[in-house]
């Protein structure tokens, strides 16, 4: 047709165009294409959520009918609401629980198993690592009959060496660190993986030579290899605050956020509200959940590098 | 190679403070292994002794009433192949998913200069501050708009490639000399060629690596599964795991009473035993994977 | 956390025994046109023998023919998937449909169990998958309540006969939209051999103040800590209720308006302080190992609980079976009411059901039919001798002992015991859509009371004003 001959971009043209752009890109358009799966999946199934959480948080919607526009009213409830900044700061107990404890055990094992002269090095290894590759339902378990109130191991062992028990799981006090160590016996081996690699960036030449000088083990460890370590400890803790601030799966198996709300975590807590298909506040609840995470993650390098100096 | 901390001996006392040291060392470390260790063995021995005994007597080693009972028991009531079944198809979809596209996005990321590769890299890393269980209920929304809900799409795609995988091949891959890409290069190889020739066969270690920690992770993995999975014959192994503990909070079952503690273990010992096997058999790889290629920060 | 789904209830939880072939049914030959309902239920009332004892109430028994216009096609057909809690109830349920594909042959019963509590929120909200009828505890049913269908008309026939608490239980918004399953009267079990070792009359037991001063007496004499308090936030709040039924009140009235903040409320959080202070209360979850050890121990003489707590006297608390025995619940004020309910639940058909009218008359059949209710509640491949920890909540069926007196209690005639006390519920008992939201406030208050941390006034007012303001005011 006459008109559309008219539009009809000359062929030379969209060729010299094309070779233009992929200069422009850097020569080459392989690399889009090698990141772009990774962009469609997360478009599809992250992004799209995301946008869709955003505005259900702004609404009120219980399963039925249409979601009602309210604005921040969800925002300024769970703002203002004790049971919210109570899954906050079980959170933050419990990254005190963890991540310091985390790291410290983990360079230290990964140290003793760096030592030249040890044996069955791949047997320690391999005994550390098991617990990670345990299904975490299955830890539950064992920790509920384990740290049972009445009948569990570690009463009974308590009990016969005639020292205090107590309702590990079902005392509010004792249910955070119990679930702490769970969290812990499951992850250590893999952060003693970390560490272990760490460790072995470090040049054996460094110690030789502070050897020499007459260090002792303790003063090798202190001014070598920690400061190496460094980089990596800061890594870690911030790998391990963004997963303590997310745990879902470990209040969900073993506690069920119990007793007394006291190990619903920040992550835990909405799902109360996805239970009791108040949607609506749930939505906002896993938006504030990630501005927070948003947040650390932004500032914990910044403030870890600032310890470096 | 390892770093040493130990002291050059120069006296007959350190030699001997050398030795209690390792000593030490050992003993300290078989704790370790010990502590870590036992719950598992536990299970294990404890899913062949009767329901009622775990729950009462947890700790004893008696080994007079062992026997298959809570294994046949658990299997008649709960189709444990259908799990196993379900979780194969999952991990081998999503492992190949993985194992495909992570490794090309490091590759473009590590070793190509385009436009833009300094934010979208950010972006993926941005991708991983997100908490999964913030997209819950609006994917599952979103999958039963698609019609997907109770499907393998459903369980396979979301997040099917992650940004720590392609963080970590992006890592590995920068290690990899140019030299050997600049001749591929000259050899006419096509981008994708370079990956698929040249950069995959030398990252073997660091791909085993990713491929047992993916499998462990997809394996692992319930939250998602359990809130997807609508029908009992879609189930991965582990919503059957959970729905065998969750459905008997109080240990019971059957109208006799018996505590079910028992079919609790039997069924986490299996859902266990196919990863620890596979773990064992690859251990040394998976170590070997992450330890090549350290972590510099 | 206030989602009771994680925490059972009465009935024991059998691990999931569905396969994958569907649940067809073998249709028996008979003519489908021959049977009506008026034939079949005078068929049927002949045919009971068995377990006709004295009739408990004649008040309950049945207005003579009901006969209503049928609905439906004389031969209906199609497929249902009916959804149900794995567990002994699933088994019985289950053993139902033969019973009922003989009266309606071309019904397909897909019968599959299924963790309702957390799979039925998520379903009817995406609408995929979406059962025909499903199994649903009353706590829970406001909260989707748009989601079911209105089955006013069809169940216009029984409403007369059901009873007045759970017809409201199972009505929103005027709508009658939920199948009444089972009436959990509250019962006070108490441990017949310690009474008497202590010397106390559990006859003389007619008031809360009266059982206070009996635990005391048995307290000193036997050195123990008899009454049974409840541990677990949520059947704790369920608990109280119970408590508060008798006295005529739930947390909300008809037009759902909070009144925990009022002298009902009040007399049940200072008697249970009352006991928890002078230590006559032994505190356990819910037939959990600890309770358990408690009861087997001998620590509890007095079990004041839903009727189903007899579920842990026949199968868990081994070492005491038959020594308990069953009263009505002591009374708040002199001559007030002896009963009172605790929980219960319900069957739902969902709006966005394939085949709706086919899973009525399905729940139809289960409730409201002898042949029905006979082979639920009554003797059954699952319970020999009939499940004797419910009661239907539908009048006719409450004229007939269904269940054969426990051996657990003794023999002692638990069925008269509990119509007659069925026979005082007050009806006032509402569930608020926010009831299990409220667990995080009212139940745990009502637990840190127990714990000695709040008095009964801060508890009232606290939970109150959290409820008012988080729950109520956001709805």
């Amino acid at each position: 047709m006459k008109a559309l001959d008219a539009q009809r971009i000359p062929p030379a043209a969209t060729a010299a165009a094309f070779f233009r752009a992929r200069r422009w890109v850097g020569g080459s358009f392989a690399p889009y294409t090698f990141i772009l799966p990774f962009f469609v999946v997360f478009a599809a199934f992250g992004l799209y959520p995301l946008l869709y959480t955003f505005r259900l948080s702004l609404t009120y919607w219980h399963g039925s009918g249409s979601p009602r526009f309210i604005g921040l009213s969800n925002y300024s409830f769970l703002l203002t609401d004790s049971l919210f900044w109570q899954s906050i700061g079980n959170s933050a107990f419990l990254w005190l629980l963890i991540v310091p404890v985390q790291t410290v055990f983990s360079v230290l094992i990964a140290v003793i198993l760096s030592a030249k002269t040890l044996r069955l090095r791949w047997l320690f290894r391999t005994a550390f690592l098991t617990p990670y590759v345990v299904p975490l339902v299955a830890v539950a378990q064992i920790w509920l009959i384990f740290f049972d109130g009445t009948d569990g191991a570690v009463n009974t062992i308590l009990h016969m060496a005639h020292l205090p028990t107590a309702g590990w799981l079902t005392d509010p006090t004792w249910a955070k660190p119990t679930m702490a160590l769970m969290v812990l016996w499951k992850n250590c081996g893999f952060s003693i993986l970390i560490m272990l690699a760490a460790l072995q960036s470090i040049p054996e030449a460094l110690y030789e030579a502070a050897a020499l000088d007459g260090a002792g083990a303790v003063r090798l460890f202190w001014r070598i290899t920690v400061p190496m370590l460094r980089r990596t400890i800061s890594f870690f803790v911030i790998i391990a605050t963004l997963g303590v601030l997310q745990m879902f799966a470990e209040p969900y198996v073993l506690t069920q956020g119990g007793p007394y709300n006291s190990t619903t975590t920040a992550g835990y807590h909405l799902l109360d509200y996805i239970n009791n298909a108040d949607f609506g506040t749930g939505a906002a609840n896993s938006f504030l959940l990630m501005l927070l995470v948003i947040a650390i993650a932004l500032l914990l390098p910044w403030l870890l590098r600032m310890g470096e100096e | 190679m390892v770093a040493n901390v130990s002291r050059v001996p120069t006296k007959r006392r350190t030699a001997a403070r050398l030795a209690i040291g390792d000593l030490a060392r050992h003993l300290a470390l078989l704790l370790v292994a010990l502590a870590f260790l036992y719950p598992l063995f536990w299970v294990t021995i404890s899913s062949f002794k009767p329901g009622d005994d775990i729950a009462t007597s947890p700790l004893s080693l008696d080994l007079g009433n062992l026997s298959l009972d809570n294994y046949s028991s658990l299997l008649s009531a709960v189709p444990m192949g259908v799990g196993f079944k379900n979780t194969a198809i999952v991990v081998i979809g999503k492992g190949l998913l993985t194992m495909f596209f992570c490794p090309l996005a490091g590759f473009a990321f590590a070793k190509f200069h385009f436009r833009g590769r300094k934010v979208l890299f950010t972006l993926v890393l941005g991708t991983m501050m997100l908490p999964p269980i913030v997209f819950m209920i609006p994917l599952l929304l979103e999958m039963g708009t698609l019609g997907w809900v109770n499907s393998y799409q459903a369980l396979i795609l979301p997040g099917s490639i992650g940004a720590f995988g392609i963080f970590w091949m992006r890592q590995q891959i920068s290690e990899v000399p140019d030299d050997l890409l600049d001749a591929g290069r000259m050899d006419g190889c096509s981008p994708f060629g370079l990956f698929w020739r040249i950069v995959l066969p030398v990252l073997r270690p660091a791909l085993a690596a990713l491929a047992i920690l993916t499998f462990i992770d997809v394996y692992n993995d319930f939250v998602w599964p359990v809130v997807i999975i609508n029908s009992n014959d879609m189930q991965t192994l582990q919503v059957m795991l959970s729905a065998v503990t969750t459905q008997i909070n109080n240990a019971q079952i059957g109208t006799t009473g018996q505590s079910a503690w028992g079919e609790i273990l039997a069924a986490c010992a299996l859902a266990t035993l196919p990863l620890l096997v596979l773990f064992v058999i690859l251990q040394r790889h998976f170590i070997q994977g992450v330890l090549a290629g350290s972590v510099k920060g | 956390m206030g989602s009771p789904k994680l925490n059972t209830t009465k009935e024991a939880l059998i691990v999931n025994k569905q396969t994958d072939a569907e649940k067809a049914s073998t249709p028996e030959t008979i003519p489908a046109s021959s049977v009506t309902r008026g034939t079949f239920l005078k068929g049927a009332a002949a045919a009971t023998g068995a377990l006709l004892a004295a009739p408990a109430a004649s008040a309950f028994a049945a207005s003579s023919s009901r006969m209503a216009a049928p609905f439906f096609p004389k031969s209906p057909a199609g497929q249902i998937v009916i959804w149900d809690r794995a567990g002994d109830l699933f088994q019985v349920f289950d053993a139902t449909i033969p019973a009922f594909n003989k009266k309606y042959p071309n019904i397909t019963v897909k019968h599959v169990a299924v963790d309702v509590d957390t799979k039925l929120p998520t379903t009817l909200a995406t609408g995929v998958n979406v059962p025909d009828g499903a199994f649903y505890e009353d706590n829970n049913l406001p909260i989707q309540a748009a989601h079911y269908t209105d089955i006013t008309k069809w169940i216009q026939p029984y409403v007369a006969d059901i009873l007045p608490y759970k017809l409201a239980v199972n009505t929103s918004h005027g709508r009658i939209v939920g199948i009444p399953f089972d009436l959990d009267p509250g019962l006070l079990y108490y441990r017949e051999d310690l009474l008497a070792k202590a010397g106390v009359d559990p006859n003389a037991i007619k008031t809360y103040d009266d059982l206070f001063t009996a635990a005391r007496t048995v307290n000193q004499k036997l050195r123990i800590k008899p009454i049974r308090l409840e541990q677990t936030p949520v059947s704790g709040q369920q608990w109280v209720e119970m408590f508060a039924n008798q006295q005529g009140v739930s947390m909300v009235d008809a037009n759902g308006k909070l009144q925990i903040n009022s002298a009902p409320y009040s007399r049940i959080m200072e008697w249970l302080q009352r006991v928890s202070t002078a230590g006559l209360g032994t505190r356990v979850p819910l037939f959990s190992p600890a309770d358990i050890s408690a009861v087997n121990s001998g620590q509890i003489a007095f079990f004041p609980y839903a009727i189903w707590a007899l579920y842990g006297i026949q199968f868990l608390f081994k070492k005491t079976t038959g020594l308990w025995r069953a009263m009505p619940l002591p009374a708040w004020t002199p001559g007030g009411a002896r009963g009172g309910v605790m929980g219960g639940s319900s069957f739902i058909i969902p709006n966005q059901a394939r085949n709706p009218e086919l899973a009525w008359l399905f729940y139809e059949f289960l409730m409201f039919n002898p042949a029905g209710y006979r082979a639920v509640f009554g003797r059954n491949k699952i319970y020999p001798g009939g499940i004797n920890t419910l009661l239907p909540s539908y009048k006719p069926a409450l004229a007939h002992q269904l269940f054969e007196n426990p051996a657990a209690l003794g023999s002692q005639d638990l069925w008269n015991v509990a119509v007659s006390v069925a026979k005082e519920i007050p009806g006032s008992y509402y569930y608020a859509p926010w009831f299990n939201q409220a667990v995080s406030y009212f139940g745990n208050d009502v637990q840190l009371l127990l714990d000695g941390k709040l008095t009964p006034q801060q508890v009232l007012t606290r939970s109150s004003s959290d409820i008012q303001s988080k729950l109520i005011n956001r709805s």
